[in-house]
């Protein structure tokens, strides 16, 4: 085991003494002309092609302030719509009677959980979990195998990264 | 741009092991220094910016290719494929590798070393040999335990040396 580590340190120091003070490799000719010939064609896109943050300051503005008048635009549309010639209060008051039933439903779910959770022993409900658990662990494994078993190629196997 | 360009580039091409996609990035990297301009004209850690960009850069280019299957891959047993926890080697360590050449030989020949070794092996040595991280810093940057990335870099020099000392002899018998 020491030997092994003491080849493994050797090793180390013999690389780490060979890749010290390596010289640079040297750019392609290419890379220059590559460079300034892609800042040229970038700048010549004109400002609509490029991404929102290289907008010139006017259309940003102009771009934020339609897409908010178009949003309240929308939103007060829908109130307008849906209010007809109601008041306030008419609109509100049917607004609640929709979400009314929504609310009972769920406050019945809720009842119906905690009278189970009474009801139910608690072992029962400890082993409902667990077997939940080993399923959902099961499942993953599964997957896992299939999509090696399946997807993965053989040759890129090791390949981590 | 001249005074970096060789400088990012091999970085890059260390990191990739390909030339063209080497190119690319550099290509991209001082696009976005372009775009600095006006912090990096007067910034004495120019060069240090363009190191960590090409780095991150490189990074992300491989990552590209492997977000897919990372996790399910990482789940395999590290005997699957015929490989060790701790390589082992039996042949012997010499005290020195390839210091009898000239600077460029060696360059050319770690170069093409590097070039054989598999992705998850030449990115920790060269971001551990070249980039001087630490091996906790290689974990964190590639996302990856540190336990992974001792063994990685353990199997990438045990793999690098024979290539090494076949370059150097190949080398010597060209020369000879």
């Amino acid at each position: 085991m020491s030997k092994h580590i003491d080849s493994e340190q050797k090793l180390e120091r013999a690389l780490t003494q060979a890749l010290k003070g390596l010289p640079l490799r040297q750019a392609p000719s290419t890379l220059e002309l590559r460079v300034v010939g892609e800042l040229e064609r970038r700048a010549a896109l004109p400002w609509w092609r490029v991404s929102f943050g290289h907008w010139p300051a006017a259309p940003r503005v102009a771009f934020v302030a339609v897409c908010i008048a178009l949003v309240a635009a929308t939103i007060l549309g829908g109130v307008f719509a849906f209010a007809g010639d109601r008041s306030f209060d008419q609109a509100a008051a049917l607004v609640l009677s929709w979400v009314q039933p929504f609310l009972a439903v769920m406050s019945s779910a809720g009842g119906v959980a905690t009278l189970l959770v009474r009801v139910i022993p608690p072992l029962w409900l400890y082993g409902g979990l667990a077997l939940g658990i080993v399923l959902y662990v099961a499942l993953f494994g599964l997957g896992a195998a299939a999509y090696r078993t399946l997807y993965l190629r053989p040759s890129s196997v090791g390949d981590d990264l | 741009m001249r005074a970096y360009q060789d400088m990012v580039f091999s970085t890059a091409a260390r990191l990739a092991g390909n030339d063209t996609q080497a190119e690319d990035i550099a290509q991209e990297v001082f696009i976005r220094a372009y775009e600095h301009f006006s912090d990096l004209r007067t910034s004495v850690t120019a060069g240090g910016w363009l190191k960590t960009v090409t780095t991150n850069l490189t990074l992300n280019y491989l990552n590209r290719y492997r977000k897919r299957w990372r996790f399910f891959s990482e789940m395999r047993p590290a005997t699957e494929d015929g490989e060790t926890d701790a390589p082992e080697m039996d042949w012997e360590i010499p005290d020195t590798i390839l210091a009898e050449l000239s600077a460029e030989q060696r360059c050319a020949i770690v170069d093409a070393a590097l070039r054989q070794l598999p992705d998850h092996q030449r990115l920790p040595l060269v971001l551990y040999h070249f980039e001087d991280l630490s091996y906790q810093e290689i974990a964190i940057k590639l996302n990856v335990s540190l336990t992974k990335i001792k063994t990685d870099i353990r199997r990438a020099r045990a793999a690098l040396l024979p290539l090494l000392q076949n370059g150097g002899a190949a080398r010597d018998t060209l020369d000879g």
